[in-house]
């Protein structure tokens, strides 16, 4: 290559024969062919998603929320904390005798192992299903609500700012193809999300092999980090799906945030309104039948996606049944393909025209 | 000379719109116009080139990739230029360049010197550290060019590429085009509505109307004219008396010949015998010549009639 770049170096190829007057800077070296060795094309969608990870981390807010989302990672690593204290001292036992008589604490066949291996002191039978209970309640709700303001930040100008900027062009007349530009789009997202949810639940589960006793806990808990991974993507992959899919409905970002919050927003008040009704239909019923009726799960769970995710990671942690939770698993994989279907034809339409 | 770019019955249909019917045509190195009014269907032509739309019949070649099935393949090796204003939002000149270089699988920090030196070339100072929004359109123009090229592609696709410039930055932007034809070997398929663009830089010319292929030929076959002639411009400080002897001295050798109304006298006939005969009677008759070119059909003429279908094809 340095002989044919020599080669160019002393032709005057700038075109820039308008300008004869014109001085060019030593670096100037006017247009020279390019014969170096390129690479993968498999990772094509790692550039996009490197330039997605680096505009996203302009956003002030998105790096004050990045730091607080780690915030309850800490709390929860105190839960490891004492459990494996207690398990190793007798003395830290009464420090979390409180909690285990909660009269809340549900009688599930979960707790009821964990308080009976509480009973006997022999708390490392209890350690997989309370770790597993600590890295459920992780996601669900401080890393549930996180995501969804966290994608809220990201998400919304990925594909409208590329319709509004006619960027595709761009994009599709180089090798990339639609799957690429959206997996692209995703991975950013993904990184981020990986940093709220995959990575601390990863750091809590080494935090808590380093607090127990020896390594043998690893053969008992090797389960623990897979159902991690399993919850991440349960929490990000309909998720990408449906921001990427509102962000390529409209040109406008902030239509885009608009929707992607009161998606969630006005399904968790449904949901919760519904609940209440029906709990409280339910204690009326219990007042006149003068038994007690247990409110599990409402139907109604089905229209807010915070609980539908939570549903399915909780039998992906072992707390529920599948026969429980395929409606929710149903639906987010409804939300998830229907998602891609609309996203695709979006991308595809300016080409079409 | 094997073509670069074969199409064969190209046709395509947006539902029950034919924007492409039955194309049949070959296009070789070197510059090639591609010229139509509005709604020809030049942008579907380059959008079938591309990959971008399927085909509703037909096939063709680009490069030995086949058109529609190796799209992929064939993007490696096409720079396009679109005509629309379009950019990646909230990135500066070179990132943009950079960027587009790494999704033709240039490794980061090559696709960032390339990126430099290719802005140079293109005339991107230190704008190019400034966002795209900021752009005004020349500048803009100018980093799509560079977007086009900078993965070194064997055939460029330039939709375009003079829009909006100023008439000086328009001339250093044909130099560029006509440089990497020229000498550096890359097929250009040059769109555009200027024809006077297609006229200085073109090697052949194809126009395109209502969807069918009107003209697709060499420039130099089109501009030569169907009866060989030869304009000459006398001298303004020749009297009349001066002029008119030459006319009649023209008239006695038999030249078919005739006046326009700028003064401009036409001789019908075979140009270099014209010519030394011109020669001859200018120094008998004492008058001077201004100019002496041998006629040429006008690119406009031809546009204008192969659009409206009456351009006839020897």
């Amino acid at each position: 290559m340095s002989e044919s770049a020599n080669s160019h170096q002393t032709r005057s190829d700038s075109g820039d024969t308008a300008h004869p007057q014109t001085t060019r800077g030593v670096n100037q070296l006017g247009y020279r062919g390019w014969s170096g060795d390129r690479q993968s094309g498999l990772t094509r969608w790692v550039v996009i998603s490197q330039v997605g990870v680096r505009r996203a981390w302009q956003n002030l807010w998105l790096k004050r929320l990045l730091f607080f989302a780690w915030l309850p990672a800490i709390w929860f690593g105190v839960g490891f904390f004492l459990w494996e204290q207690a398990a190793l001292y007798p003395d830290w036992r009464q420090m979390i005798a409180p909690i285990m008589s909660w009269r809340d604490i549900p009688h599930t066949p979960w707790f009821d192992q964990i308080r009976e291996s509480f009973r006997n002191g022999n708390l490392g039978d209890a350690r997989h299903t309370v770790w597993a209970w600590l890295l459920y309640i992780f996601f669900l709700y401080p890393q549930g609500v996180l995501m969804v303001l966290v994608v809220g930040l990201i998400s919304p100008p990925l594909i409208s700012q590329d319709i509004r900027s006619r960027a595709f062009l761009l994009y599709f007349s180089r090798p990339l193809t639609r799957t690429e530009y959206i997996i692209g789009k995703m991975g950013g997202m993904w990184v981020y999300l990986s940093i709220i949810s995959l990575i601390p639940a990863f750091v809590l589960y080494c935090m808590g092999i380093m607090l127990s006793p020896n390594l043998s806990v690893i053969a008992a808990t090797w389960d623990l980090p897979l159902r991690v991974l399993a919850a991440s993507i349960v929490l990000m992959l309909p998720t990408s799906a449906l921001a990427l899919c509102l962000s390529s409905l409209s040109q406008e970002s902030r239509y885009a945030g608009f929707a992607w919050f009161a998606i969630w927003i006005l399904g968790w008040f449904t949901y919760f309104a519904a609940a209440l009704a029906e709990t409280f239909n339910a204690q009326q019923r219990m007042a006149h039948d003068g038994r007690l009726v247990a409110i599990q799960e409402t139907s109604w769970s089905l229209v807010s996606l915070y609980h539908t995710q939570g549903y399915v990671q909780s039998w992906l942690f072992g707390f529920a049944n599948f026969s429980d939770v395929w409606a929710s698993a149903l639906v987010l994989s409804a939300v998830t393909i229907v998602s891609l279907f609309v996203l695709y034809r979006r991308i595809s339409a300016p080409m079409q025209v | 000379m094997s073509a670069l770019i074969d199409l064969v019955d190209i046709t395509k249909d947006y539902g029950t719109f034919r924007a492409l019917e039955n194309v049949t045509l070959q296009i070789h190195s070197g510059i090639t116009g591609l010229l139509g009014p509005n709604g020809a269907g030049k942008s579907t032509l380059i959008k079938v080139l591309l990959g971008l739309v399927k085909l509703t019949s037909g096939h063709g070649r680009l490069l030995n990739y086949q058109i529609g099935r190796q799209a992929r393949e064939i993007r490696e090796h096409v720079g396009y230029m679109p005509e629309d204003d379009c950019y990646l939002h909230g990135m500066t000149g070179v990132e943009s360049v950079q960027f587009v270089a790494q999704l033709s699988k240039f490794p980061e920090i090559e696709g960032l010197r390339r990126a430099h030196e290719i802005l140079d070339f293109c005339g991107l100072a230190q704008e190019r550290y400034r966002t795209v929004e900021t752009y005004s359109t020349g500048m803009r123009q100018k980093l799509r060019f560079a977007q086009a090229i900078v993965h070194d592609p064997p055939v460029l696709i330039l939709d375009e590429p003079t829009a909006g410039l100023d008439p000086e930055e328009r001339q250093v932007m044909l130099n560029r085009i006509r440089l990497l034809a020229k000498d550096h070997g890359k097929a250009v398929l040059l769109c555009t509505h200027i024809l006077p663009d297609i006229q200085s830089i073109s090697d052949a010319v194809i126009i395109l109307a209502a969807g069918r292929v009107q003209v697709s030929r060499s420039l130099a076959e089109l501009n030569r004219p169907t009866n060989p002639s030869l304009e000459v411009k006398l001298n303004d400080k020749s009297s009349i008396v001066d002029s008119t002897s030459f006319v009649e001295a023209m008239s006695r050798r038999q030249i078919p010949h005739s006046t326009q109304p700028n003064g401009t006298l036409i001789l019908q006939g075979d140009q270099h015998q014209l010519s030394q005969i011109v020669w001859q009677v200018a120094s008998e008759t004492g008058v001077g010549i201004r100019s002496m070119t041998p006629s040429r059909n006008s690119l406009e003429e031809i546009f204008v009639n192969a659009v409206r279908g009456d351009f006839q094809d020897e």
